[in-house]
């Protein structure tokens, strides 16, 4: 069986088609959905009612920029080179080469906001998936199968591009995925960090890197251009740096966003770190942070207490978890998770840019030690001045939640803050009880509040 | 000594450290650590195969520390040059740890004698799979000492393989291939109760296990290009197409009619080959049955039905 038989959605374009559906028509429209976004924004009355303030309104460009991405993705293949890369893929070549990208984790996170997830799951289990994978693998590989998905459609891959940084699960999901498109898979093969890197390590993510490029020259037809690889890296850094401060804004009193807003905000630094568009789109999000420092407005009404959040989102509880915790004057002013993509900026050297990479790729906090974590949120504790920590169990996701128990632990005893362990999956609603999650939260609010 | 799910541990002191999500290899093999089971190790080795294992090697590491000393060592996923150039240099820092650990700098000698003595046991393992279909032992009996290559000497495994009794016996019933970590003994029994009988395996603790000699002068060299060369296996990043053909190739060799996964809960390398080796393998003409268990529980009598009515199907 062919491919285009077993997945019958997945089309070409052609350069008319995108031409007219993406450059013309989608992006005018998009355009003046944004007017239309901004002039309802300008009008709209605070909500009395509400315990959050009003959102930012750099949301409606964020809505716009990613929208724009998924619409082009559409009519991407056949048009430009596809490649499908894990979240913390050595991406930078790959834009400096032309290729539209495509993250597959992004795009379950996407099913998952929009509470579409399961059903999407559900068509991967029905083929033979065990209910015990990761949860956005299943998303990805039931709309792989079904071409059920809200983001309309996906381009076809003309690579895989599989960075281990993250978690062993891509390689054996992107596995998969290569079966199914029948084209090459680029494995980045990134030792786990127990402690600090060796030398033998940064050579090998070095080589894998340099080895990548190769294919991706031979798949594109055209060689990497130095220059324009320089600018895309120039670009990431600054995105990288743009990003850290914007979450670091989140240190004022009260906090201008909540770290609920940094998981959508962080849309454009993870599917378009390296291009000039996430330059500026965090340009205007750091400025409109600072306009609500200046006038003291607070992502929430009343911040009573300020929270961690370690892990992933529960991407399908982010707007009541939002408005449930503010309600009891609990504002989530950090993560561990979104720090991911803005923490490593300094590493990155668009004059030395496969050295650079290297060391880069093989820092994300997910490919370091359990201990490396406990440190990192006890910086932010300390740093955010924080009245606890909401340790999101992750069933999904055992990298990054293997070790909670014993960082839970010390996080109580060493600096005395409340630390709950809350039991859910990043996509799937059938992993979290809202009665046990509610209560187990109720009590998180009961301590920080008796230790007040 | 290995560890793969010691006999008779409860989950309750690995539960103090991991969550109900952690497959159980990791579970007990801390349960087992925390109730004194390696008191006498000096050292614990945990190689990184999975997430699972990350996560057991990074909490031994920083937050229990127990009084032996935790080495890790990363094995690529792939097996491309720049893996083999990788694991050297991974291998070389394994063994410039246990220097520090044991005292003791290995002399060129050494090194020749200890890889003699790991080849010889590797042709002893490569001959025992080769005869299988004429030795007279039972299932159980067979993998009771192919897992006995994980926690013997090689002098020892060589010794039990010599000791195997010398008779030939066809084999009765239908042939199964079974694939996955490791197959506790009781399911040996109760396949061999159905009428059918283990013609051939792609364990973890088994056949994936049967090495190559090398004969590099570079003792790092060498141990790389053992590993590097091991039969395929989906932990190392194995396409599923190559475990398709070699499943194949050895099922039709062996004359195992079908292919039973056994896979122990929440082991994602395993899980996630499952539906594709069906669907491949049910294209090719071989049925294939996948069951998930628990370490350590009997088999509950839902599997061993849908076990028992794979085997009717096959027959």
């Amino acid at each position: 069986m062919t491919m285009s038989e077993a997945l019958p959605h997945y089309v070409e374009s052609n350069r008319l088609e995108h031409f007219v559906n993406y450059e013309i028509l989608g992006k005018t429209a998009l355009r003046v959905q944004r007017w239309r976004d901004q002039w309802k924004f300008a009008r709209r009355r605070p909500r009395p009612d509400s315990p959050l303030n009003p959102p930012l309104r750099s949301v409606v460009h964020m809505k716009e920029i990613m929208s724009r991405h998924y619409l082009e993705g559409r009519y991407a293949a056949g048009v430009r080179k596809v490649a499908w890369v894990t979240s913390g893929a050595p991406t930078e070549p790959l834009q400096a080469l032309g290729y539209f990208l495509v993250y597959p984790e992004n795009h379950a996170a996407l099913c998952g906001v929009r509470r579409k997830a399961q059903s999407i799951a559900e068509e991967a289990e029905q083929a033979g998936w065990s209910r015990d994978i990761c949860s956005y693998a299943r998303t990805d590989i039931g709309a792989m199968i079904s071409g059920n998905t809200p983001a309309g459609r996906l381009p076809r891959p003309d690579m895989l591009v599989c960075c281990t940084n993250i978690c062993q699960t891509v390689l054996h999901w992107y596995r998969v995925l290569a079966d199914y498109f029948e084209c090459p898979l680029v494995l980045i093969d990134t030792p786990f960090l127990y402690q600090e890197a060796h030398e033998h390590e940064i050579a090998y993510v070095k080589r894998q890197i340099e080895d990548m490029i190769a294919v991706a020259e031979e798949i594109a037809g055209r060689s990497l251009d130095e220059k324009h690889f320089e600018d895309v890296m120039t670009n990431a850094r600054r995105g990288a740096e743009l990003w850290l401060e914007v979450l670091n804004r989140s240190q004022h009193h009260p906090a201008p966003m909540t770290a609920f807003d940094g998981f959508i905000h962080m849309g454009p630094i993870v599917d378009m770190r390296g291009e000039a568009v996430t330059v500026a789109y965090y340009e205007r999000l750091l400025a409109e942070l600072d306009e609500r420092i200046e006038r003291g407005i607070g992502a929430i009404k009343q911040e009573r207490y300020r929270v961690l959040w370690d892990n992933l989102p529960i991407w399908f509880k982010i707007g009541e978890f939002s408005n449930w915790l503010a309600e009891r004057g609990v504002n989530v002013v950090a993560s561990t998770y979104t720090f991911a993509w803005g923490e490593l900026a300094p590493m990155i050297d668009p004059t030395r840019p496969l050295d650079s990479m290297a060391r880069v790729y093989l820092h994300p906090i997910l490919n370091r030690s359990t201990g490396h974590k406990l440190d990192a949120m006890k910086r932010i504790v300390d740093e955010f001045e924080l009245d606890g920590v909401i340790l999101h169990s992750d069933r999904s996701c055992k990298p990054y939640s293997l070790g909670q128990i014993d960082q839970r632990d010390r996080l109580v005893k060493t600096l005395g803050v409340p630390a709950l362990l809350l039991e859910a999956d990043h996509n799937d609603p059938r992993d979290y009880s809202d009665e046990q999650g509610s209560n187990r939260l109720e009590a998180f609010v009961e301590m920080m509040e008796a230790r007040a | 000594m290995e560890i793969w799910g010691p006999p008779s541990v409860a989950r309750h002191e690995g539960s103090r450290h991991f969550q109900a999500y952690t497959c159980d290899i990791v579970v007990k093999a801390m349960s087992f650590l925390r109730s004194g089971g390696l008191d006498e190790a000096k050292a614990i080795l945990v190689p990184h195969t999975c997430d699972a294992l990350q996560g057991m090697g990074s909490v031994l590491g920083d937050f229990l520390k127990p009084d032996q000393r935790v080495l890790t060592l990363y094995l690529p996923r792939a097996r491309r040059s720049s893996d083999h150039e990788f694991l050297r240099r991974e291998l070389g820092r394994l063994a410039t740890t246990l220097v520090e650990v044991s005292g003791h700098e290995p002399s060129a000698d050494d090194w020749a004698e200890a890889f003699e003595a790991e080849d010889a046991a590797d042709a002893a393992l490569a001959e025992l799979y080769q005869r299988r279909g004429r030795l007279a032992v039972s299932d159980r009996d067979f993998y009771t000492i192919v897992r006995s290559r994980e926690y013997l000497t090689a002098e020892q495994f060589c010794e039990q393989v010599a000791a195997l009794p010398k008779g030939e016996a066809a084999r009765r019933g239908v042939g199964l291939m079974i694939s996955g970590i490791v197959a506790e003994p009781e399911l040996f029994d109760q396949i061999e109760d159905m009428g059918a009988h283990v013609a051939g395996d792609d364990l973890a603790c088994g056949f994936r296990r049967v090495y190559s000699p090398s004969t590099q002068a570079d003792p790092l060299e060498r141990a790389a290009n053992r590993l590097m060369t091991s039969p395929a296996d989906p932990t190392c990043g194995t396409p599923i197409q190559v475990r398709v053909d070699t499943l194949q190739t050895r099922m039709r060799a062996l004359g195992a009619r079908g292919l039973l996964i056994y896979d122990p809960k929440f082991c994602e390398p395993e899980l996630f080959d499952v539906p594709l080796l069906r669907k491949h393998l049910n294209a090719l003409g071989f049925p294939v049955l996948h069951v998930e268990f628990e370490m350590g529980d009997s088999l509950p009598h839902q599997t061993l039905s849908r076990i028992e009515a794979f085997v009717e199907t096959l027959s």
